[in-house]
């Protein structure tokens, strides 16, 4: 299960978003994107010490500032019958989508072969 | 008796990736120094993951450790440290209320 | 490339990873990407008394943003072989 998956199954749900400064977002899940931003509403917010709040009707949210999302359990079942959905329905077509080098199994190689060229090619026979 | 993950991905090219540890139980630790287990789901290129079941163990100094259940958590690549593949025996072996240990530091870039 | 090709000659060497936490983790290198994310076998945190974490954990990946410092067996690295590479890499850069 991919996270952006998981995090596009949580839309219209209840989710605790914690950003890197220690403030807490406790909201319903609006709208995301790939960047992970997202666009909460019914918003309470706490400050990192935990004892100031305050409510917020809606706020959007830059992913990169996010540490961590809590999602209700369910919504993995949710996510999991989407990507069912997603594959029956072709989407997904076109050589990608299963096995190998598709989505799910990034590769770090990037292009063109073992990336060995001009490098460090030590005493080992790798 | 489980295979571990550096027996599964033998032969061939290495996997570099956490592919390996799809399924499996993982100790994750953060940036801001919390120890974090539970089950991978799902993880992406920048190491962003789908943890199901986590915990969290908190750690001090003169009291045992204690557990705190938090659920489905979907965290950001680039909050995490280190992310382990746990050994679910070994670890029940652990005294959890005995061990007394002061938390991990931050990461300071 | 040439730290991503460097590391990859020290497969299956022992190296000790040190971490921006503090952490030390000493292991055997599994593999390492473009990054120089890390995935270590057989670890064993440098002072586990200290940090008890990782007990039970018996391989791991180490994100590169978060790696320190990393100590290399002497004998796995071939200086001669690192200068001239270095060399070619900035002739080829310029």
């Amino acid at each position: 299960m991919l996270p952006l998956s998981l995090l596009r199954a949580a839309q219209g749900h209840p989710m605790l978003i914690e950003l890197k400064n220690g403030e807490t977002y406790n909201g319903h899940l609006v709208n995301c994107d790939t960047w992970m931003n997202v666009h909460l509403r019914e918003v309470i917010c706490t400050s990192k010490d935990g004892d100031r709040f305050w409510r917020i009707p809606e706020c959007y949210i830059r992913g990169n500032t996010v540490k961590y999302m809590r999602v209700q359990e369910e919504v993995m079942d949710k996510a999991v019958e989407d990507q069912k959905k997603f594959r029956k329905h072709g989407q997904g077509r076109g050589g990608r989508g299963r096995g190998g080098r598709g989505r799910g199994s990034p590769s770090y190689r990037g292009r063109g072969g073992s990336g060995d060229r001009g490098g460090y090619r030590g005493n080992s026979n790798r | 008796m489980k295979r571990t993950a550096s027996e599964r991905d033998g032969g061939g090219r290495r996997e570099t990736g956490l592919s390996a540890y799809v399924g499996s139980a993982i100790s994750i630790i953060t940036n801001d120094g919390r120890h974090i287990l539970g089950t991978l789901k799902g993880f992406d290129q920048v190491q962003n993951l789908v943890i199901e079941g986590s915990r969290e163990r908190v750690y001090s100094p003169d009291e045992g450790v204690e557990t705190l259940e938090l659920g489905l958590y979907l965290m950001r690549g680039d909050c995490i440290a280190v992310v382990g593949e746990l050994d679910e025996e070994a670890d029940a072996e652990i005294d959890l209320p005995s061990l007394k240990a002061h938390p991990i530091g931050d990461v300071l870039h | 490339m040439l730290f991503y090709s460097f590391f990859k000659t020290l497969t299956g060497k022992e190296v000790t990873v040190e971490l921006k936490n503090d952490l030390a983790i000493t292991g055997i290198l599994h593999s390492v990407d473009q990054y120089l994310n890390i995935k270590l076998n057989e670890i064993k945190v440098v002072d586990e008394a200290k940090h008890p974490h990782l007990l039970a954990v018996k391989n791991c990946f180490i994100r590169g943003s978060v790696v320190r410092y990393i100590q290399l067996p002497q004998d796995a690295v071939d200086t001669d072989l690192l200068h001239d590479a270095t060399r070619r890499e900035a002739r080829n850069a310029a």
